[in-house]
């Protein structure tokens, strides 16, 4: 059964994205990401020497802020730090800055659905733009799932408010890789097949929430080339920022 | 503690003598001149209430949004107006998340202190009921790049933002006429706050050698800087508020010499900030003209054309969705949020394709964002898909004359409609005054129009 979105898109179209870097002048690195209308900025401030009392002082540290675009920040805010970081840490090699704090900051800009999402998209291109070594890049995608168990992907944030369910998946992203045997396999899955973070808002099937995942994984190939496209490195333009 | 001491600013003694030098000379490290303010870019988004602001490499952000709530006792006529300010960790490493700084508090109660006291925005007028209701407007100021002198940019974004927000329009209804009845923005046009003056900050940067004066410093001059003082004035000349808080003293003559500096800064800057504002509100008037029906016509016989394209990558399907979501656009009001999410769309179909194949509408579409489309290689495109270009300009002269108004108009005659259905699409969608639920849904007969423009390809 079709169902027509309100803005006119069918139900696996992503709304357009649009990727940037190195858009603040302090900030050891920085990217901004727009999905359609929502719009996130991240800032990264590269290993600063110390980690926090409670983690490991073996490992480098992420350190997530998440500034909302006004009022007071409360505990949702301290759940998207949350998921963030763990997500960051995981795509981060750890072992190369032990006993240091990576600071990623997170400000949102426009809230229009698929905000986190939108904000882990960022944060890894910032991360990048800041140098910091990464194992892996994550494309993350949000799904919603209508009362009619239809699927449909990077919601508005009135589609989000209306259907019964939404899920977001982070993947990983696909290496490219120059030698013969193509993309890297785990235990012979391919690595795209991972899900590094997966969080659902509503009830769902089993069923729906493994076709969430398909759809998801689909269209993180497409995300993945823009990304891709976006952190080529730039001729010129990537001035140290030490200072 | 290690961690605070490596994140903090530190100049080296060879960088700060280096300054001081120049400055003695009347050079400046970025090559202005003592008395010249950096370069101000500001930029609005699609909702009203926010505005961007860049001075030099300083960025801010600010967003106004306006509540209903209780007066305050002694104050039973007035609305309030507060200031938050936000110092992100993202603008300097040595801001720290949590509490605000001393510069921070200071920096919000500067520019509170300027817009307030010296009553800019008129209070009065955001009362609704006297003792029960008034709007409380709150701005919350984000600072996301630290490149010097953030009392200037802040109230720059400040006043930009309140320059454009919007507020509800609301009425006394009930059987008591007690009861405050808020209008959503698609029933009756919001309306902008009352600002009787614009009050502007200029900050001062004093240096231990001879009364050394620059003004807007960046943050090397802020680090080598003895003193400094932020005067906010407006454009008549009148003085809102001075802070000098401590700091290297200052001869009576050099203080006078800033102030009637910062009076012609003022000046200037008043007229940047009114230009930005004006051409935003008139890009405004122009999104609103483009829900007319009379605009219908063209996008139809355009989204004919435009179906027959290369449909092959999602990317380029925003281009039909973009057609078919400007035609609803006209029907319902209540879709403005996809009507302008078209326009963003289109925009970043700009940015990611690098040409503007599939654009409908005029230069009205715009994001401040993404670079401008060329509205003369619009029209060229558009002229060549066979429509008549001046029956395209009388449509937008026309546009002009009838801002406010939201009565649909009989379209002008002389535009070539190709196929019966398009007409038949016309006086379906040419819908008076009140618009339903029914008008939200897709029509059926725009699909039909579609397969059978898909099918005479």
């Amino acid at each position: 059964m079709e169902i027509d979105r309100l803005d006119g898109r069918k139900a696996n179209q992503l709304r357009p994205l649009a990727c940037s870097r190195n858009i603040l002048n302090r900030a050891h690195g920085s990217a901004s990401w727009t999905q359609g209308d929502t719009k996130v900025l991240v800032a990264v401030y590269g290993p600063k020497a110390g980690t926090k009392k409670n983690e490991n002082p073996e490992k480098a540290c992420i350190e997530v802020i998440w500034k909302p675009k006004s009022g007071q920040i409360g505990k949702s805010e301290r759940e998207y730090e949350m998921i963030v970081k763990r997500t960051l840490q995981s795509i981060c090699i750890l072992n190369i800055n032990p006993n240091t704090t990576t600071s990623v900051i997170v400000q949102v800009i426009n809230d229009d659905g698929a905000l986190l999402p939108c904000a882990i998209n960022a944060a890894c291109a910032a991360l990048v733009d800041a140098g910091i070594p990464l194992k892996h890049l994550a494309v993350a995608i949000c799904c919603c799932l209508a009362d009619s168990g239809y699927i449909i992907l990077d919601p508005t944030k009135l589609e989000e408010q209306s259907m019964k369910a939404y899920a977001y998946l982070v993947f990983p992203n696909s290496i490219l890789s120059v030698r013969p045997e193509g993309s890297l396999k785990v235990q012979g899955e391919p690595m795209e097949h991972g899900v590094i973070t997966s969080g659902t808002q509503g009830a769902m099937s089993v069923d729906d929430y493994l076709n969430c995942l398909e759809r998801g994984r689909a269209a993180t190939a497409k995300m993945s080339t823009v990304l891709r496209r976006n952190l080529q490195p730039q001729i010129a333009s990537d001035l140290s920022k030490a200072g | 503690m290690e961690t605070r001491l490596a994140n903090s600013f530190r100049l080296t003694v060879n960088e700060k003598k280096f300054i001081e030098t120049a400055l003695q000379s009347d050079l400046r490290i970025d090559g202005r001149r003592p008395f010249d303010f950096r370069n101000i870019s500001i930029k609005f988004s699609r909702e009203e209430g926010s505005a961007e602001v860049q001075l030099g490499q300083t960025h801010v952000m600010a967003f106004v949004t306006a509540q209903l709530t209780q007066p305050y006792k002694d104050r039973p006529n007035e609305g309030t107006l507060s200031m938050f300010t936000e110092f992100s960790p993202m603008a300097d490493p040595s801001f720290e998340p949590g509490r605000p700084s001393e510069a921070a508090v200071e920096l919000g109660r500067v520019i509170d202190r300027g817009l307030r006291e010296s009553r800019a925005v008129d209070t009065e007028s955001l009362c609704v009921l006297s003792g029960k209701s008034v709007w409380a407007v709150r701005v919350d100021l984000h600072i996301l790049d630290n490149g010097g002198n953030l009392v200037d940019a802040a109230n720059i974004a400040a006043l930009a933002a309140l320059l454009t927000f919007r507020r509800p329009e609301c009425s006394l209804g009930g059987e008591d006429g007690q009861q405050v009845i808020v209008h959503p923005p698609e029933v009756r046009e919001p309306l902008p706050l009352i600002i009787h003056h614009l009050p502007i900050a200029v900050t001062f940067a004093f240096f231990s050698n001879e009364s050394t004066v620059v003004v807007d410093p960046t943050h090397y001059e802020e680090a080598v800087m003895g003193g400094r003082m932020t005067a906010t004035l407006n454009a008549n000349n009148d003085i809102c508020a001075i802070q000098k808080a401590g700091g290297e003293g200052v001869l009576q003559s050099v203080i006078m010499q800033c102030l009637r500096i910062a009076g012609q800064k003022a000046y200037d800057i008043t007229t940047k900030i009114k230009n930005a504002v004006e051409s935003y509100n008139t890009e405004r008037a122009l999104r609103k003209i483009k829900r007319h029906p009379s605009a219908v016509a063209l996008d139809i016989s355009g989204a004919g054309v435009n179906i027959g394209k290369n449909q092959n990558k999602p990317l380029k399907g925003d281009s039909e969705r973009s057609n078919l979501t400007s035609e609803k656009s006209v029907t319902d009001q209540s879709m403005d949020i996809e009507g302008e999410a078209k326009s963003s769309e289109q925009q970043q179909t700009n940015k990611i394709d690098g040409v503007s194949k599939n654009f409908i509408g005029g230069p009205s579409s715009w994001d401040p964002y993404s670079a401008g489309v060329n509205s003369d290689f619009l029209k060229a495109s558009l002229a060549s898909r066979g429509m008549t270009m001046p029956s395209r300009k009388e449509q937008g002269s026309r546009g002009e004359n009838m801002s406010g108004e939201a009565k649909p108009v009989d379209p002008p005659e002389d535009i070539n409609v190709s196929s019966s259905n398009i007409e038949a699409a016309e006086t379906v969608l040419r819908t008076n005054g009140e618009r339903t639920l029914q008008d939200a849904v897709k029509p059926k007969n725009k699909r039909k129009m579609k397969s059978s423009s898909t099918s005479e390809r």
